[in-house]
């Protein structure tokens, strides 16, 4: 009788208990916000007792992981304040003991090392699901060997520097092809400018060098 | 014979009746002289010179500051009066002088060489800092061949814990700007060394000048078939990307309603004379050397009111563009406020996401205020005002829009590489028409010095003044660059245009003689100077110029000792608590100049 008594009062007392070691700003719980409608949008899963329970599940394995023992379980993991938002807090619980919390910085630690799995789990992100005063690590950034820059410009630069190589090497051919060419067909050129060719006609008549156009000027 | 087999009158034939002309203009020395293959390049040099950087970005803050759609009335009344006639007049000049702008004056009154000079000069000063904004503009075009836009987001410090401090405090493109690209000192005084990409940069943008002008007219007469057309490219397809963002439609209305009262406001009348006359590029000597490589009797009247209307047309093109971006920045900032405003609702009233969205936030927090006034409060400085309008005011102008808004801009676009890639090489190619005209008019004048002319062939010259301007430029490149580039930019060349352009007009419509410069115009064109030049060149032209030039001088002797902003990295400036600030320069006062380049 006595032994059932005190079993009816722990099932009772128990809930009561894991409440006051669970409270709003308990100085050894962190506080979760989850945004499931930015996350997910359309495809957004409604927030219910199962899930809170996937938290659990999910927080225990942190810890196992972190600690590397399998004493943990879902009953350790302890929510309170739950807000329509979905923000709530958790404490955790010693597996040994019922009533020692885990201190903080453990929990963070197990936390970091496991952030990557519980974003995956729930289909969020560091951003969705934020463990307030838990400051996510941020990507490292890459540093390729060449900047990305300096290969476009010396693409460019070569290209333009070429550019100037092949007009000025030109330039250069075509003066030393003329000198080459006036001194052979000197002759022909002043023959064809005396004789009037006039856009390769040949014509009769001589060049008159004195000619201008001024009849627009002469009136009648 | 047949007419058909008289040649007509080409490069070897001229008039010898040339009243007024130096003996060389009219033999022999006229076979050597290049000149453009078809009127349609030197259409185009003009074009490519005149629409610059200043279309871009200084027109738009102008039209912003002057009552929007308003503004075109001072603006196109002082094209009528002052652009068109001072244009012609240049062209005039150098079609009928046949030398680059020293020969030119000089043989318009042996007395006035030193306008020429002057010109020369300030065309030199131009060419030292002008090209130094083309190597940011390839400095930000290479950058855009990321994966991510380096100034979309701020890089992290050194122990992977938050984004660098400096970025933070500033905007991710700020930093980009003044940290990452001209790593700017505290101070004119505090040098630093040259910032190598700058200088590589830098490099790049002298070579490809040189390319562009290594074979004089004839290289750059093939150049500016490009340099002209394709920003106009650019410009449609941004004006159809622009208007089809999210948000332009804000800024096309912000621009188009006129404020007709800003037309009372003296100031909107000078703002336009002086950006229609630096915005022509009048006075550097370019507009001679350009016309000094027609053929006698181009028609340059005709072509001298293309040129203005084109450019003048860019302006207004160019603006609605700007505004469809400002409109889509505006409205994304403040749809950015407002989410940042709800989350913060939410968080701290831990509501669930679905009760506030981003239309009924301002409700909200009047009925949070009035439900929970305590922890309302709590809130304190964190709950900004989001503000539209307020965001649609801040106006840029110059590198600031160029480099910090626009980039911004971008960067929220879909596919922004693209956008970026197209936007700089734009920048690029204006900037770079720009300064061939800056150049050509260098060269043009010193190639017709017999000495140099003798010694030298063109393509040597050339290769000197590029490297000679590269060495100076280096200069820019340095730490306190930035600096050193705005005193140029603010006092280099605007005084000295105006008192330059007033001493051509007076001298070619007082001493030179409106009479014989009509005879003159009569000998290319073939009929007589109408009543509006006249009228415009001898009368209200120089009237106009002599008013601009009083402000100036007002303006610079009540602006008491010329001040600049600086970068402060330490300084922690918050303008109103929690709201973002535009920009993060210590103002020690605003300088008073006001920018020549920021109109060509």
């Amino acid at each position: 009788m006595l032994v059932w008594i005190l079993f009816l009062l722990c099932q009772v007392g128990a809930p009561a208990l894991a409440q006051d070691l669970c409270q709003r700003d308990a100085p050894n719980g962190y506080k979760v916000r989850i945004s499931l409608k930015t996350a997910l949008g359309e495809d957004a899963y409604e927030w219910n007792q199962s899930e809170i329970f996937f938290f659990r599940a999910t927080m225990a394995f942190a810890m196992r992981r972190h600690f590397q023992i399998e004493t943990y379980n879902v009953d350790n993991i302890i929510l309170c304040v739950q807000t329509s938002r979905v923000s709530f807090w958790f404490v955790v619980t010693s597996p040994d003991n019922a009533t020692m919390l885990i201190p903080k910085a453990e929990v963070e630690k197990a936390v970091r090392i496991s952030r990557h799995r519980i974003n995956n789990a729930f289909l969020l992100s560091d951003r969705t699901l934020e463990f307030l005063g838990i400051h996510p690590t941020l990507a490292v950034p890459v540093n390729p060997d060449t900047p990305p820059w300096l290969i476009v410009f010396g693409v460019v630069i070569g290209a333009v520097c070429a550019g100037i190589i092949a007009l000025l090497v030109s330039s250069l051919l075509q003066k030393r092809r003329k000198e080459k060419g006036m001194t052979e067909d000197g002759q022909d050129e002043e023959d064809m400018q005396v004789k009037g060719v006039e856009n390769g006609i040949n014509l009769d008549g001589t060049y008159n060098r004195g000619f201008t156009d001024n009849d627009r000027f002469t009136k009648l | 014979p047949d007419r058909s087999s008289i040649p007509t009158p080409g490069t070897s034939d001229r008039h010898t009746d040339c009243q007024g002309c130096p003996p060389d203009a009219t033999m022999g020395k006229d076979a050597a002289r290049p000149e453009w293959d078809n009127p349609m390049q030197f259409v185009l040099a003009c074009v490519s010179y005149a629409v610059g950087l200043g279309n871009v970005w200084r027109f738009p803050y102008l039209c912003q500051m002057h009552g929007g759609g308003g503004f075109l009335i001072p603006y196109m009344l002082m094209l009528v009066l002052l652009g068109v006639p001072l244009f012609y007049m240049e062209l005039a000049i150098g079609q009928k002088m046949r030398l680059g702008s020293i020969g030119a004056w000089r043989a318009i009154s042996p007395y006035l060489g030193g306008v020429g000079l002057a010109s020369v000069v300030t065309s030199m000063y131009l060419c030292l800092y002008y090209n130094v904004i083309n190597a940011w503009s390839f400095w930000y075009l290479f950058h855009s061949f990321q994966s991510v836009l380096p100034w979309a987001e701020c890089p992290v410090n050194s122990n992977l814990t938050s984004p660098v401090e400096e970025c933070e405090r500033a905007t991710p493109t700020q930093y980009f700007f003044y940290r990452e690209t001209l790593d700017i000192s505290g101070s004119i005084e505090e040098n630093g060394g040259i910032h190598m990409g700058q200088a590589l940069c830098l490099l790049l943008a002298w070579i490809i000048v040189y390319l562009f002008i290594v074979k004089g007219v004839k290289s750059t007469g093939k150049v500016v078939y490009f340099t002209a057309t394709f920003p106009y490219l650019v410009l449609i397809i941004y004006l159809i990307r622009g208007v089809t963002l999210h948000g332009a439609i804000n800024g096309m209305k912000y621009m188009f309603t006129p404020k007709m009262e800003q037309l009372a406001n003296p100031t909107t009348w000078i703002n336009a004379a002086t950006q229609i006359f630096f915005s022509l590029g009048l006075g550097f000597g370019s507009l001679i050397a350009f016309a000094s490589y027609n053929q006698y009797n181009n028609n340059f009247e005709k072509q001298a009111i293309i040129v203005s209307m084109v450019n003048s047309s860019t302006s207004i093109f160019a603006s609605i563009v700007t505004f469809s971006i400002y409109g889509f920045k505006a409205t994304f900032n403040y749809e950015s406020c407002l989410e940042r405003v709800r989350l913060l609702l939410l968080n701290t009233f831990d509501l669930a996401e679905d009760t506030i969205s981003l239309e009924n936030v301002n409700h909200w927090i009047a009925e949070l205020n009035r439900t929970h006034p305590d922890q309302f409060a709590s809130l304190g400085g964190r709950l900004e005002t989001c503000d539209l309008e307020a965001e649609l005011d801040t106006a840029v102008e110059g590198t600031g829009l160029a480099f910090i808004v626009y980039s911004e801009a971008i960067k929220n676009m879909p596919v922004s590489q693209l956008w970026s890639v197209l936007y700089f090489i734009m920048l690029l190619l204006l900037g770079m028409g720009s300064m061939l005209g800056n150049v050509i008019a260098v060269i043009t004048p010193l190639s017709d010095l017999k000495f140099i002319s003798r010694y030298m062939s063109t393509k040597t010259l050339n290769g000197l003044v590029c490297l000679f301007c590269l060495l100076l430029g280096l200069g820019f490149t340095t730490r306190s660059g930035n600096y050193w580039f705005t005193m140029f930019n603010d006092y280099g060349a605007t005084f000295s245009l105006l008192f330059i352009v007033l001493i051509e007009v007076i001298t070619v419509c007082y001493i030179y003689g409106i009479k014989r410069f009509e005879k003159d115009v009569e000998d290319m064109l073939g009929h007589r100077l109408n009543w509006y030049w006249k009228i415009m060149l001898a009368g209200v032209s120089p009237i106009l110029l002599i008013a601009l030039f009083i402000f100036y001088i007002v303006n610079y002797i009540q602006g008491g000792t010329p001040t600049y902003q600086a970068w402060n990295k330490e300084l922690v400036r918050n303008l109103a608590s929690g709201k973002r600030d535009q920009t993060y320069w210590l103002t020690d006062g605003v300088t008073q100049g006001r920018a020549a380049t920021l109109w060509l």
